[in-house]
């Protein structure tokens, strides 16, 4: 019953982020509003009750299982991309090697350019 | 179900008929498919190679083309699964909040370079895809990659992407990101598991993180950092990125 208690939590946000969603507009999908919710609560309050750390724990211990079902989608699509295949990988390739160059190049330089920065843990 | 080419006994096919008319069958070869590529992944020492997402993928694609299914009727069981996804989008609320504590003196530079990977991270792969002849739907698939699969699927169905396809390019982004990112990191003679942990993250989500845990605690720790982080800048950055880019393009 008690991780009863922290899916409903999880939902009841799932709901805010959908109601607010529709209600503005807004070009975001309601999971990811309530995701955004629920951590600016879980900030000004400091603290996350055992139910709620344990039903998001056991929901993403499984989150490859939740992506299956649309992963599996694209294959029954495949056709529809087979003339762009080449741009898709190119596009991931490229764009993925950038970020992680960008990224790193900027946080090497940021940190440089403190005086004394913490060097985390 | 209309051609279950495997199964030639009469009987079989009657139990096969009735059964993959119930959700229950997509249903249970979806946990089937997951816990044996769980314990391959496990099996191989957590390779990135032998990403779960893709071997019980390829599982699943194997089985429902040999029992000549559709996905409508794979999906009848399965969306109970896929549902799940929207609570597990909010709970990622929860890390993110965990994660917070780590920022305390680095959350400028951390801030600053998250915003650089993401925004270059959605918006080479949104201008290269275009330069190379690929179509919108396409664009707005790849803009959200970088983000964890929950997020990305959610931003790119709300900016005209295919949240399938948005799951896919996630997968493979993620390898590659962790593969890639491995390999440069040697060739640049990067130390910093700071700087490495947050490359990591922003560009590779969770696979990244993975194997950023592999070479060093503070890499994966600053890697899930950096991986909440980009989720939460990716949903509030990456819509209004589209916008920008779609006026200029």
């Amino acid at each position: 019953m008690v991780m009863l208690r922290g899916f409903l939590v999880l939902t009841a946000f799932f709901v805010i982020g959908e109601a607010l969603r529709v209600m503005l507009a807004l070009p975001i999908s309601g999971g990811v509003l309530g995701m955004i919710l629920l951590t600016l609560l879980l900030m000004v309050r400091g603290s996350i009750s055992d139910s709620l750390a344990n039903a998001s724990q056991a929901l993403i211990s499984v989150l490859v299982l939740l992506i299956m079902p649309g992963v599996v989608g694209v294959f029954f699509q495949a056709d529809q991309f087979a003339s762009e295949w080449l741009a898709i990988a190119l596009a991931l390739l490229a764009g993925t090697f950038l970020s992680v160059l960008t990224t790193l190049w900027v946080m090497q330089r940021a940190v440089a350019g403190r005086p004394k920065a913490g060097t985390g843990e | 179900m209309n051609n279950p080419g495997l199964l030639p006994d009469p009987g079989l096919k009657d139990i096969w008929v009735y059964l993959s008319a119930s959700p229950l069958l997509g249903l249970t070869i979806t946990l089937v498919a997951y816990g044996l590529a769980y314990r391959l992944y496990l099996r191989t020492g957590s390779s990135p190679w032998a990403n779960p997402v893709v071997t019980s993928v390829a599982l699943l694609i194997g089985v429902l083309v040999l029992t000549g299914s559709t996905y409508d009727d794979y999906f009848a069981g399965a969306q109970f699964v896929h549902f799940l996804l929207g609570p597990a989008t909010v709970a990622l609320a929860v890390p993110l909040y965990q994660q917070f504590s780590r920022l305390r003196q680095l959350w400028l530079p951390v801030t600053i370079s998250l915003i650089c990977g993401v925004v270059i991270a959605g918006g080479s792969s949104i201008g290269l895809a275009w330069l190379l002849g690929g179509s919108t739907e396409i664009q707005m698939s790849l803009a959200p990659k970088s983000a964890t699969a929950p997020v990305a699927m959610g931003i790119s169905e709300k900016i005209g992407g295919l949240p399938s396809l948005t799951a896919v390019l996630v997968v493979l982004t993620g390898i590659t990101g962790a593969l890639l990112g491995t390999k440069l990191f040697e060739w640049l003679r990067i130390k910093d598991d700071t700087a490495k942990g947050i490359a990591m993250g922003v560009a590779a989500h969770g696979i990244g993180t993975a194997r950023a845990f592999q070479v060093s605690p503070q890499m994966g720790a600053f890697s899930g950092l950096a991986m909440a982080l980009s989720a939460f800048a990716t949903a509030l950055l990456v819509p209004w990125l589209v916008d920008l880019m779609a006026a200029m393009l």
